[in-house]
C-alpha cells in the first residue's frame, strides 16, 4: 500500500525538503500552502499522516488541527506538527488537541523520517525493475558478538564471498552502525549480557532504515528457551552454535533474497553445466533444486540442447545427491536436451554401490563432456545423451 | 516593569547566537560562529564594505508580550549556496527555477532563526507570535529604526560570508 503525507506549510521550501526526505520510501506527498488548502486536501484525499505548520496566511495550523479533529471523517488522520513554533506553553496547547508528534524547526531529515516511521510503515522504495542481486554482488554484514572467536569464525566461513564482514560487540556499537551505514543482514548473539540482544531486535525494528533488514539470532543449540523467544520476537533466523558456516551462507543468500543460481548453474559456450559443490547438505539440494527447472528452461529457450552435471568435487553420494540427480536427468528428458556425467573416483566407485546408479557412467573431463554429449551414441557413455 | 528593559543583552545574545547555530548547523551542516566584532549605532549602513554587494534580506517579526521583528542579512552568493543545500538543487537548476525560490528557501531559514529566538523569550516567559516572513533585495540600502526601537547587531561568520542579524524591539513607553 502506497502511504499518503500531507504536508501544509506555507513555505515552498519545507514542502520541498519534505519531498525530499521522503524521496527513498514508497509514498505519495500532498501539498498544502495553508489551513483552508490542508483542510480540502485532507477531505478529498484522506491521507495516513500530515504535517503539519503552525505559523501560515489565511487559515494557521492551530485552527486548522482544531477543525480536523472536529470532523468526524477527519480526526482519525494523525499528525505531527512540523513549526519553528516551540516555546513550552505553546506546545502543550497544540499538544492537547492531539498531535501523534511535535517536531520543531529547524530539523534533519532523518529526524522527520524517524518520527514519520513511528506513525506509519515507511518502506523504503525500489528503483524501478532492478537486477536482481547475486551471490557476486557485495553485501555488509553485521555481527553483534561478544567473542571474537565467533565472529572470526564467520569471517573465515564467508571469505570466498564478496561480503563485508563487520563485528561489534556491544549493542550501542550495533546502533551506531546500524545509523552510520544500514546492513544488508544483521546476526547478533543472544548471549550478548542482560539481554541486550532482543532490545537491540526491537531498536533495529523500530527504525525506519532498518525495518526490514533480516536478523538472525545466534544461539547455542541446546539453548531452547532463547530460540523460542527469538522465534517469537520475529528473527529472521535462527543460526545455532557450533556454526555451520555453509548453512549460514545459504541463510544469508535466502534471507537477503539473492540469485544464488550461479554456484550451481552456468552457461558455457555450447552448454549448461549443472555443479554440485564438495558439501551437499539438504540446503544446499534444496537450493540446488530451486532453479533446476528454470534454468534447464532458459538454455532450451537460449538454444543450447547439452547438459554437463558436473559432480567431480562432491565428496559423497548419498539419496539427497542422487534424487537430485535423477530430478535433473528426467529435466533432460523432458526438455529433449542431452547430458553427461562427470565425476571423481571416489563417487564413480560409490555409484556403483546403489542399484539406481549403478549404471551411470562418466565422462573423464568437463571438456570431454562437452565435446562428446549428444554425439552418437556408439562414442558416448553409457546413459550420456538422451533424446 | 516594561518587558524590553527586563531582556537583557546578554540574554538576547544567547538566544540569538543559539537560533543561528542551530539553524545553519542542523539545516546546512555549517557551524557558524559568533563574531567578536562590536555591534554598530543605528542606520548602519549594513551592505559589504567593498562596493555594493547583492544582499537577500530575510525578514520576521514576533508579536506579544513583547514585539519586535529581526532582518537576517545574506550575500547573495551565500544565500545561493544555502537554497541550493536546502532544496537539493545545482546552482543550474536554481538559476533555471529563479529568485523566488532563494525568497522562500531564505524566509524560511530566517522563520526558523527567530523561531528559535522567539521560543528563548516564550520560555523565558515573554509569549509572542511569529509573523509571516519576506524578504528585502538589493545592493545599497540602509535599514533605519524609528528612534523608540531598542536595536542590536550581531555578526555571525560562516563558510567564508557574513551572517548579520538586526534585531529591533518595540521599547515599552
Amino acid at each position: 500500500m502506497r502511504y499518503k503525507v500531507l504536508t501544509v506549510d506555507d513555505s515552498k521550501t519545507v514542502r520541498i525538503i519534505v519531498k525530499k526526505a521522503f524521496k527513498a520510501f514508497d509514498c505519495e506527498i500532498l501539498e498544502a500552502g495553508n489551513g483552508v488548502e490542508g483542510l480540502a486536501v485532507a477531505a478529498k484525499e484522506n491521507p495516513d499522516l500530515i504535517l503539519l505548520d503552525v505559523t501560515m496566511p489565511v487559515m494557521d495550523g492551530v485552527e486548522m488541527l482544531t477543525k480536523l479533529k472536529s470532523d468526524p471523517a477527519l480526526k482519525g488522520i494523525p499528525v505531527i506538527m512540523l513549526t519553528a513554533e516551540g516555546g513550552r506553553d505553546n506546545v502543550l496547547k497544540i499538544a492537547k488537541i492531539g498531535v501523534r508528534d511535535y517536531l520543531v524547526k529547524p530539523f534533519k531529515e532523518e529526524v522527520l523520517i524517524e518520527k514519520c516511521g513511528r506513525v506509519i510503515d515507511l518502506k523504503p522504495l525500489n528503483d524501478g525493475p532492478s537486477k536482481t542481486k547475486s551471490i557476486f554482488d557485495p553485501a555488509d554484514i553485521l555481527v553483534v558478538e561478544d567473542k571474537p572467536a565467533i565472529v572470526q569464525q564467520i569471517q573465515d566461513g564467508l571469505k570466498h564471498t564478496p561480503w563485508k564482514v563487520r563485528g561489534v560487540s556491544t549493542q550501542g556499537e550495533a546502533i551506531d552502525q546500524c545509523a552510520k551505514q544500514p546492513p544488508d543482514v544483521v546476526l547478533v548473539s543472544l548471549s550478548l549480557p542482560e539481554e541486550s540482544a532482543f532490545t537491540l531486535f526491537r531498536l533495529i525494528r523500530t527504525n525506519v532504515k532498518t525495518k526490514y533488514t533480516p536478523v538472525f539470532a545466534l544461539v547455542v543449540k541446546t539453548e531452547t528457551s532463547q530460540q523460542q523467544q527469538a522465534q517469537t520476537l520475529g528473527f529472521s533466523a535462527i543460526i545455532t552454535k557450533p556454526i555451520d558456516t555453509s548453512e549460514l551462507e545459504s541463510k544469508i543468500a535466502k534471507a537477503m533474497n539473492l540469485d544464488t543460481s550461479q554456484r550451481y548453474y552456468a552457461f558455457e559456450t555450447d552448454c549448461l553445466i549443472m555443479r554440485l559443490p564438495e558439501n551437499c547438505s539438504p540446503s544446499v539440494l534444496a537450493e540446488a533444486a530451486h532453479y533446476l527447472k528454470p534454468k534447464f528452461s532458459e538454455a532450451v529457450d537460449a538454444g543450447f540442447n547439452k547438459v554437463v552435471i558436473d559432480i567431480h568435487q562432491l565428496r559423497m553420494l548419498h539419496m539427497g545427491v542422487i534424487k537430485l540427480l535423477f530430478q535433473a536427468m528426467q529435466t533432460c528428458r523432458d526438455l529433449a536436451m542431452n547430458f553427461g556425467l562427470v565425476g571423481n573416483a571416489q563417487i564413480i566407485s560409490e555409484c556403483k554401490g546403489f542399484e539406481d546408479t549403478r549404471g551411470w557412467t562418466f565422462y573423464d573431463s568437463i571438456d570431454d563432456a562437452k565435446a562428446n554429449v549428444g554425439r552418437p551414441v556408439a562414442a558416448a557413455p553409457q546413459l550420456a545423451g538422451v533424446s | 516593569m516594561p518587558a524590553t528593559a527586563e531582556i537583557t543583552e546578554t540574554l538576547i545574545r544567547d538566544y540569538i547566537n543559539r537560533a543561528v547555530t542551530d539553524v545553519f548547523k542542523t539545516m546546512l551542516g555549517r557551524e557558524p560562529t559568533f563574531s567578536t566584532q562590536e555591534p554598530r549605532g543605528p542606520g548602519v549602513q549594513l551592505s559589504a564594505p567593498e562596493g555594493h554587494r547583492p544582499q537577500v534580506v530575510g525578514t520576521v517579526g514576533f508579536i506579544g508580550d513583547i514585539n519586535g521583528l529581526i532582518y537576517l542579512h545574506l550575500d547573495l552568493a551565500f544565500a545561493r549556496l544555502c537554497t541550493c543545500h536546502l532544496l537539493g538543487m545545482t546552482e543550474a537548476e536554481l538559476d533555471e527555477a529563479g529568485d523566488e525560490v532563494i525568497n522562500d528557501a531564505i524566509g524560511e531559514l530566517t522563520n526558523m532563526t527567530v523561531g528559535g529566538f522567539k521560543n528563548g523569550l516564550c520560555d523565558a516567559g515573554y509569549p509572542c507570535k511569529l509573523t509571516i516572513p519576506s524578504i528585502l533585495r538589493g545592493s545599497n540600502f540602509s535599514i533605519e529604526p524609528i528612534s523608540s526601537a531598542v536595536r542590536r547587531i550581531y555578526y555571525f561568520d560562516c563558510a567564508e560570508h557574513r551572517v548579520v542579524a538586526d534585531i529591533l524591539m518595540k521599547s515599552d513607553e
